[in-house]
Parts: structure tokens; sequence; C-alpha cells
């Protein structure tokens, strides 16, 4: 492959000047300049061919390894969306829990005990709007109550905001687990209120106006 | 090329087509002087500027009350000043230097056009100044390696398309059948650079990406500076020097192939290792770590091509001063990309990032490789230019040895300072997995800065041996333009003669 080339092992790098009359034109620093360079063909060792299959298959492992789905919101490199989908429990919540959370905007008016304002907030705690019909109770949520009303004997007569549409705009989950919650907690007794229940009324009624005391008790 | 087959031709060159050659060679040489020296001298001032810059943000770091009520001079500035002044100001003058004075000998025809190159040259030169004035008056884009502020950048662009233009139509009119391994390099990062320079920063500052895409194109633009600008000019010029200092062919023109097209494919997929563990999709990151690992192959096919090239010549080191710049900057591109590769890994970054690791990397590729490449060059191509030899072969030595010392000393130091930083960042981690109560855990954050003390005085003292280098250097290139051309014929400056140069007979 090689040419033998008698400057090969020629230390005298960047030959010294030339004296010959015929290059006096040219300048001693390009006339004692080594040629312009070139390739060489040496064929390429078998060990390069060896190392850069080596180097691709390992980068290749390391995307399959790492590659986490491939996953646009997946951060964790370990994250392996097959084991996902068999690992991932269906969603447990507390209705409980989640209403306890909600119960911060009712306090406001009906206070964290749930005793109500006398004269001004009704209790929740054992109402009986509350423990009863849960087709009443839903109906006052969702489009709100107001005028005169009769809670454990005494009369109110002031005006309570919708939460449903028009109003606060609380999807159904959010509607059945603060009901839910207001009708266990405080020794309540009503049975909890699944949001399938709150998405029914919520389609019968629509967005309407706070219903008046004498409409919800026409109502089972 | 024909060298090295007419055994007459290689015996006398005087009096073969090689001189006629050179005769050719000369007048090119001579239609570059103009606008070489005009980048030559910009990237002189630019490299002392930097440095200065550079010791103080340094010192900042061991004694921040230096300079401290100096507003132009604080922190944020006098850094992002440094790292602008080297880039754009030193590096990349120096960058233009080589490209036109290569791809002039190499397509082998007479510099065309140096008004577009000279204009190129002046609004690339007054755009940096502006932009680093701009930095240190407070006007950073804040965007990493694009902090110019944009009423300058503008000038940045002009300037480096003219150059595009420039080096087309010499491509286009070269007279050369073969087109060497340095031309690859030289065509693709005048094409690469515009690229990633204008969508950078389109995307990050004139009509910025939303959220983490931002980051993404930032680093992708800030790690291909490195690998798809300054690594080709570095490789192209090494490419050129080491065989035509040495007198034998490239090893292997195969290898060559191999080493530029898988640079050309990995390098612009590995910038996203600078955001590994950052809220970047995770498979982002994998595709840039596994590119990363991917440059190995560039890397040591580039480096097995150069090293068996030099087998059988290491003596010429003693002698040759550009030799020794251009292999010890090849030599540190290996180690370089190398230690790079491994960085990128998720185990590794999980300690280096953000600590002074990352410093010590980013001058060992862009000085101990690329600067001491160009170096390298300088002192090659200025006695052609000038045709006048080096005056001093003491202040060439110091610079070596400054700069090689200095350098060596930096990225150990920080290399070392940046893990036991990261370490103690780290501690609960650490503890955990050495089994360790995780007693002191985590280790007060002042205590972190009282231990990095150490390792950032023995850098401000690195840098000023490199310092001390530029010097020598600077003092050198004046005196060079400025001592009157010997009307005898004259020897190289090497910094020792060979034993076969007093017996000069031919
Ligand atoms: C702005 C104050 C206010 C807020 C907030 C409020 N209410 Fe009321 N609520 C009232 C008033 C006033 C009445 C009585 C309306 C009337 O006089 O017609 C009432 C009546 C009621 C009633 C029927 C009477 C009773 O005491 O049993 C229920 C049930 C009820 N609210 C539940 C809730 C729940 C659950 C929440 C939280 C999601 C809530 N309220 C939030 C003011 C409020």
């Amino acid at each position: 492959m090689k040419t033998p080339d008698p400057r090969e092992h020629n230390t005298r790098i960047e030959q010294a000047g030339a004296s010959d009359e015929s290059i006096q034109d040219v300048h001693a620093i390009l006339a004692r300049e080594k040629p312009e360079p070139h390739e060489g063909y040496s064929p390429m060792p078998l060990f390069v061919l060896g190392f850069v299959s080596a180097i691709i298959f390992i980068g290749a492992i390391y995307i399959v390894r790492h590659r986490a789905g491939f996953d646009p919101l997946a951060y964790d490199e370990r994250y392996d969306p097959s084991m996902a989908a068999t690992n991932a429990a269906p969603v447990k919540v507390d209705p409980i829990a989640e209403g306890k959370k909600l119960f911060m905007t009712c306090a406001a008016c009906h206070q964290p005990t749930g005793q109500g304002v006398p004269g001004v907030f009704p209790p929740l705690v054992k109402s009986e709007w509350v423990n009863g019909s849960e087709d009443r109770v839903i109906r006052i949520l969702l489009n709100g109550l107001s005028g005169p009303v009769k809670v454990e004997g005494n009369t109110y007569n002031n005006a309570m905001p919708a939460f449903g549409p028009g109003g606060y705009g609380w999807s159904d989950e959010k509607i059945s687990y603060i009901l839910t919650y207001v009708r266990q907690e405080w020794g309540n007794t009503g049975a909890p209120i699944t949001p399938e229940k709150v998405a029914e009324i919520r389609k019968a009624v629509g967005q309407r106006k706070p219903w008046a005391a004498e409409e919800l008790e026409a109502i089972k | 090329m024909a060298s090295g087959t007419n055994l007459s031709e290689s015996l006398n060159p005087a009096t073969s087509s090689e001189a006629v050659k050179r005769a050719e060679l000369s007048e090119i040489d001579a239609s570059t002087k103009i606008p070489a020296l005009f980048f030559l001298c910009s990237a002189l001032g630019w490299i002392l500027i930097g440095t200065i810059f550079a010791l103080i943000a340094s010192f900042k770091m061991h004694t921040p009350g230096f300079l401290g009520d100096a507003e132009w001079l604080t922190f944020g500035r006098v850094r992002t000043a440094h790292l602008n002044a080297v880039i754009y100001g030193w590096a990349s003058n120096a960058s233009f230097l080589v490209i036109i004075w290569l791809m002039a000998r190499l397509s082998r025809s007479l510099l065309r056009h140096p008004i577009l190159l000279l204009t190129a040259g002046v609004f690339w030169n007054v755009g940096v100044t502006i932009g680093i004035y701009g930095i240190l008056t407070g006007d950073s884009t804040s965007i990493e390696w694009l902090e110019i502020p944009p009423y300058a950048t503008p000038l940045l662009f002009v300037a480096y398309a003219l150059m595009g233009v420039w080096a087309v139509i010499m491509f286009r009119f070269g007279k050369s059948p073969h087109i060497y391994v340095s031309q690859w390099y030289i065509l693709a990062a005048l094409f690469w650079f515009p690229w990633i320079y204008s969508v950078a920063q389109i995307m990050t500052i004139w009509a910025p990406a939303r959220g983490t895409v931002q980051a993404l194109v930032n680093w992708w633009f800030a790690h291909n500076v490195l690998g798809l600008w300054f690594t080709p000019i570095g490789l192209a010029s090494v490419y050129y020097f080491l065989p035509k200092v040495l007198g034998k062919p490239i090893h292997s023109y195969y290898l060559s192939v191999l080493g530029f097209w898988s640079l050309a494919i990995f390098y612009n997929w590995a910038g996203v290792h600078h955001l590994v563990g950052g809220p970047v999709p995770a498979w982002v990151q994998t595709a840039g770590i596994a590119a990363s690992i991917m440059m190995l192959i560039p890397v040591v096919v580039t480096g097995i091509n150069h090293h068996m090239t030099m087998i059988g010549s290491f003596n010429a080191l003693r002698y040759s001063p550009t030799l020794r710049f251009i292999v010890f900057g090849a030599v540190n591109y290996t180690l370089v990309s190398v230690i790079g590769s491994f960085m990128s890994l998720r185990g590794w970054a999980e300690i280096t990032h953000f600590t002074q690791h990352t410093i010590a990397h980013a001058h060992h590729g862009l000085y101990a490789f690329f600067t001491m490449v160009m170096f390298g060059a300088i002192y090659y191509i200025l006695p052609r230019l000038l045709l006048k030899e080096w005056p001093s072969a003491a202040l060439i030595s110091v610079h070596f040895w400054a700069t090689a010392v200095g350098s060596l000393i930096m990225v150990l130091v920080l290399t070392v300072g940046g893990f036991h930083q990261g370490l103690l960042l780290n501690t609960p981690k650490l503890a955990n997995t050495l089994g360790l109560q995780p007693g002191t855990d985590p280790v007060p954050f002042l205590e972190v800065v009282r231990v990095m003390n150490k390792y950032l005085v023995s850098r401000s003292l690195s840098g000023i041996l490199i310092f001390v280098g530029h010097l020598a250097f600077a003092v050198n290139v004046v005196w060079m333009l400025l001592k009157p051309r010997s009307a005898e014929v004259t020897a190289p400056t090497l910094f020792r003669n060979p034993p076969e140069m007093e017996v000069v007979t031919r």
C-alpha cells in the first residue's frame, strides 16, 4: 500500500532551505516545506469493525432499556408502560376524605361545626334536608335554595348559592363527595350519594333559578 | 498528488514539478495575507481580553470581594463576557484564519474576493465588540452561549453568511482534483454553524419556543458550537498539519471517511445530555446519551488515524513547535471526547452535573484541544504569510509549557474538585449507596463552598500560568510583525535544531 518514501524517517522537520538558484523567487520557507498532505490507503484494521459494531450494539441496548415507552410525559427512564398497565390498581378515592376538604367552602356559611348561625344559616347537623331524600338535597346543591325554609323547626329566609351549572360549576364527583360527607358526619345517617345519581338529576333539571322550599317538598 | 513516487523528485524538490507547486503555493499564501492577518490580529486581541475576563471571574469565585464594587464586572457579567470573548472573539476568529488559509491552499487557487472576507471580518468583530459591551452593561439575553444581545447578533449572522458564500466560491473555482479530508470538515462546518446559529436564535430569542423545548434548543446549540463548528475546524487543522509537518501521508483514507460521517451523523443529537435529570421527556435524554456513546466511534477512529500517522515520528515533537501544539491538541481531543461520553451517562451526570466538573470538561475541549491546535496552526501559517521566521524559540517554548501545563492543571483540579463537590451535594444518596449511616447528611451548603475553595484557588493559579503563555505568544507575534524581513535564506525557528540541520547541502 505505502510507497517507500526516502523522507519518511527524516527528522529534518520543515526541511532546511534549498539554495538552488532556479527557485530564487520561491522563498526559503516554502522551499523547505514538505509536500502538501494526502491520504494513505491503509485498509481499515479489523478491530475497528468490531469496535464500531460493539458501540452500535451498546447504543441500541441503551435506547431499548431506557426508552420509557417513548412517552412524552415520562420523565423517569425506568418507567415501563407495560408494567404500568398491570400494576396500576383502579384509582380509589375516599369520598369522605375528599368531601372533608370540600367542606371548607360550605363552612364559610354553615360553620366548621355544621351548626349554622341561628336565624341566618341553617344547620346541616341532624337537618331533615341533609339526611332525607337525596333527590331534594342534590337539587339544593346543584341549583341553590332561596326563600323561607324550615329546618329543625326554625324558619330561615335567606339564599344558598348554586354549586352546579350557572353557579360554582362543580362536577358530579365533587357534589357526590361533599354530600356523602355531610350526610355521614356529626352523627348524620344519610346514605352515600353516587356521582351517577348526581349526573342523572343534573341531566333532568339542567340550569335553573334557585329552588323554593315548597317546590322541593313536592318532590319525593 | 504524486509526492514520494519519484525518487529524484523527493531528493531534490528544487528541480522538480514540486518546485512549480511550491511557487504556486507561495503565490496562494501571499494572496491570503491581508485577510488572514486581519483575523489573526483580531483573534490575538480577543484571547488576551478573554483571558483577563476569565481571571477576574475566577478570582471572584474564591475572593468574592474582588472588584466587588464594579457593576460592570459582577460575576454574572464578567463570566459571560469571558465566554463570549473566547468563543466568538478568539476561537471563531482563529477558525476564520485557518479556514481562509487552508481553503485557499487546498483548493489550489488564489484567494478570490478578499473584500468579501474583510467585510465579513469587520462585521464579525464589530458585532462581537458590541455584544460584549452589551453583556457588560447588563443586556445579556441570559440564554447560555447566546448571551449576545439581539441588537448585535444580526451583524454576526451577516458576517457568517459572507464567509459561507466566499468558501463556496473558493471551492467552486478550486483547481485541486482531489478533495482532501480537511476540506470536508471546513465546508461542513461552514454550513453547520449558520444552521445551528440561526435556528437557535429564532427559537430562543426572536420567537421563543415554549417550555422545555427552549432549553432543548439552547443545549442542542451550545453543544453543537463545539461539535459542529470548533471540532471540525480543529480536526481539519490536525489532518492538514500532522502529515504536512511530518511529510508523510495520513494513515488511512477509509478511517477519515468513517470518522467524518459518524461525527456528522451522531454529534448533533448529543446536546440533550446537558439536560439529563431535567424536566425533559426521558426518551429524549436517552437518545442524547445514546448519541454521546456513539460519539466514541468518530473519536476512536480519528484518534487511530492520527496515531498511526504519528507512529515512528514521535522524535519530531522535540523540534517542531507546530507539531507539538497540534499533537497535544489531538491527544486531548481523544481524551476529552471519551470523558465526555462517560459524563453523559445518567449515573455519572447525577454526581458531576452542575459542578466544576463541567467547567473542567469545557476547558479540556475548547482549550486543551481546540485552542492548542489553533496555536500550532498559527505557528505554521504566520511565517508563510510574512515570509519571516519566528523571532524567539524561547518564547514559543514558554508559550507551550505555560499553556500545556496550565490547561492540564486546570482540567485536573476542576475534574477532581467537581467530583468532590458533587459527592458532597449528593451525600444522603452517597451514604445510602455506601451503606453508611446518613449522619451529618445533608452536608450544609456552606461547608461545600468551603471545601471547594482550594480547588478554585488552584484554578486561578493555572489561569495565571495560561495568561503568561498568552503574553509570550502575543509578544512573539507582535515582534514578528514588526521585525524586518531577512534578505538571506533563513532557517525555521524550532525548539532545538535537529542534528542534520547543520549539514544542509542541498
Ligand atoms: C353563601 C353561604 C352558603 C354556603 C357557602 C353554603 N350554604 Fe347551604 N345554605 C345557605 C343558606 C342561607 C341556606 C338556607 C336557604 C334559605 O333560607 O332558603 C342554606 C341551606 C342549605 C341546605 C338546606 C337546609 C339545611 O340546613 O339542611 C343544605 C343541605 C345546604 N345548605 C348544604 C350546603 C352545602 C353542602 C354547602 C357546601 C357545598 C353549602 N350549603 C354552602 C347558605 C350557604
